[in-house]
């Protein structure tokens, strides 16, 4: 009966919510009634066998109750089995949360490092444009002090510096447009190989299909001809002489274009 | 397909022997194994990626190709009774044609069903006057497919499928050309044999020329034309009213084309006759007697209906006499001969051809 009692007792205490007397005030409760677990449990014992002596009698009672503390004892183990599952539900959730978390500060980390390297990389694109240009207006600068210092200068002698600046600008650009082009150039075709290999290998997979059709086409055996050997003409023919003639003279006549063709 | 079954000792079943008649129309076949068959001799290929798929096949014949043409490349790869491809087949078109042509070939040794473990024999009825290069390519295109082939002129091995060798005259009308040939006996010569191109091409031409002119505002293609004209030609006296639906605008429209297929098939007749006038004249006088009751009417353009009536009464006029008979199966006449020279030629001849 002891068992029954403590067993009672910490299903009890297992159905019961923890709370503190703080929380309590803060939802307005300023004054519990306190009942003891051990009360609790003799109450609920002293309940069920009141109930049952009142209906039963003799053996059956103490059948009856045994009964209902097994039935009591295995409904307790019933509901640790399911606050168990419950536990580890509640305890994958929380990985799955973490895990979460741990994701999103992952594409944080990623989206931060992205937008610190285009904010990087756009001053140094800035820069280079600008150093191009400040490199450019120093040239032009050299070219017209040259001349300003070299006294009067013919417009064809001013021509030919602007020109031979100018064309030493393009040819530049041109170089590294046409290194872009040709990188360009390289990708393509990498992915036409790329293309190539895979149409590559479903042409081998038809073929191979096709090779196996016409094994199977190959059991459509055809007709047999009535013939076994070859026959020549009938001994008995009127005019096998002639007919022998003319199988000779299409012989002869096969026979020399064939051979032409042959050679 | 035969290249792997050359061994001679993988064909131990039995000896299959092949008459084909390759037309400009039509391909028709006789196999020893009782296989006849004939196709219209077009050949398509799909025009493109989505109609290969679509259609199933990398190549298409015949009636099917006719069928599904608008999808197709088509070609027919022989005309006025030869292949288009001539020479060294250096244009892009020539090779086409050549291609199709081979192709067609296998197709009609193809319809014959033969057995793999069989020895096949091919002879082929050639156009009389066929090139040397046009015979090599229909030999080549054909070897693919068999042991060993040969080719013989067409009107020939009609004569001879008939076993009608000595003083008769064959009259072989195709689609592309007429064929003319005097048989005495032996292998015919080239003075012995005249070809030219009124055939039954030149039939439908005329067909659709006269439909033109007199039926405003019908449309038709030549092949509608041909079918027509495979329907209800005839030459001479009418024996029936030859009314047929043609779409106006979109409305099948009825018009009564007697007069115009009449006029269209008898341009047949006149060279036809001037042919055989050339070919009786020239022989030999004791014989010429016997040569003019002797015509023999053959190929496709022998069905014209009155057409054997008409010749006679020309004969008549010109030769003072004549008898036209018709071979009994015009469409494999000339398959049928050339099966029979198969099955006649000795072993040894076949075996010096492998």
């Amino acid at each position: 009966m002891g068992g029954l009692k403590d067993s009672m007792r910490d299903a009890i205490k297992q159905l019961a919510f923890r709370t503190s007397v703080d929380r309590l005030k803060k939802q307005g409760v300023t004054q519990v009634n306190v009942l003891g677990l051990d009360r609790i449990a003799a109450l609920i014992e002293a309940a069920v066998h009141r109930s049952l002596k009142s209906r039963l009698v003799g053996a059956d009672r103490e059948v009856v109750a045994d009964a209902t503390k097994a039935e009591f004892l295995r409904l307790l183990r019933s509901n640790e089995d399911l606050l168990r599952e419950k536990s580890e539900v509640e305890r994958m959730r929380e990985r799955a949360e973490e895990e979460l978390d741990a994701l999103r500060r992952d594409l944080a980390q990623q989206q931060s490092a992205l937008k610190l390297k285009l904010e990087r990389l756009d001053p140094a694109a800035a820069g280079r444009w600008h150093g191009e240009d400040g490199a450019i207006a120093g040239k032009v600068a050299a070219i017209v002090q040259a001349l300003a210092n070299g006294g009067p200068t013919s417009a064809d002698d001013v021509q030919r510096r602007l020109t031979e600046l100018v064309m030493d600008v393009v040819s530049d650009e041109r170089r590294d447009a046409e290194a872009a082009r040709q990188a360009l150039i390289d990708r393509d075709v990498a992915a036409m190989q790329r293309r190539i290999e895979k149409l590559t290998g479903s042409l081998s997979l038809t073929e191979h299909k096709l090779q196996q059709l016409s094994a199977q086409h190959s059991l459509d055996s055809g007709i047999s001809s009535i013939y076994r050997e070859v026959q020549g003409l009938a001994p008995g023919d009127e005019r096998a002489e002639t007919k022998k003639g003319m199988m000779a003279a299409i012989l002869e006549a096969n026979l020399r274009l064939q051979k032409r063709g042959t050679a | 397909m035969m290249s792997e079954n050359k061994d001679k000792d993988a064909k131990t079943h039995g000896v299959l022997y092949i008459g084909m008649d390759l037309g400009t129309s039509r391909t028709s076949v006789s196999a020893s194994n009782g296989v006849r068959e004939t196709v219209c001799s077009v050949v398509g290929y799909p025009k493109d990626v989505v109609s290969q798929k679509l259609l199933k096949k990398d190549v298409l014949f015949g009636k099917e190709a006719l069928e599904k043409r608008l999808s197709l490349r088509m070609y027919k790869p022989l005309e006025k009774g030869v292949l288009k491809y001539t020479g060294e087949a250096k244009d892009q078109e020539a090779k086409a044609n050549l291609k199709a042509a081979q192709d067609l070939i296998g197709e009609a040794i193809r319809l014959a069903k033969p057995r793999a473990d069989e020895l096949v024999y091919c002879v082929i009825g050639a156009p009389a006057e066929a090139s040397v290069k046009n015979r090599e390519a229909i030999v080549e295109a054909a070897k693919a497919h068999v042991d060993a082939v040969m080719l013989c002129s067409e009107p020939f091995s009609v004569a001879y499928g008939m076993e009608m060798l000595e003083d008769v005259l064959v009259v072989d009308i195709g689609a592309g050309t007429t064929d003319l040939c005097r048989m005495h006996g032996t292998m015919p010569e080239e003075a012995d044999q005249i070809m030219f191109d009124v055939a039954g091409d030149a039939v439908d031409a005329v067909l659709a020329k006269r439909i033109e002119q007199s039926c405003p505002g019908a449309q038709f293609t030549i092949q509608m034309v041909k079918d027509l004209k495979e329907r209800w030609s005839f030459v001479g006296d009418a024996p029936e009213k030859c009314l047929v639906e043609l779409p106006v605008d979109g409305k099948p429209t009825q018009f009564d084309l007697t007069d115009q297929i009449r006029a269209a098939c008898s341009i047949l007749i006149d060279p036809i006759c001037k042919g055989i006038t050339k070919l009786i004249a020239t022989f030999d006088p004791e014989f010429q007697a016997r040569l003019k009751n002797r015509v023999l009417l053959a190929g496709g353009g022998s069905m014209i209906r009155g057409l054997d009536t008409a010749i006679e009464k020309a004969m008549k006029e010109r030769l003072g006499g004549g008898k036209v008979l018709r071979i009994e199966e015009p469409i494999y006449g000339g398959a049928n001969g050339a099966l029979k020279i198969a099955h006649d030629m000795p072993a040894d001849y076949w075996e010096q051809l492998r």
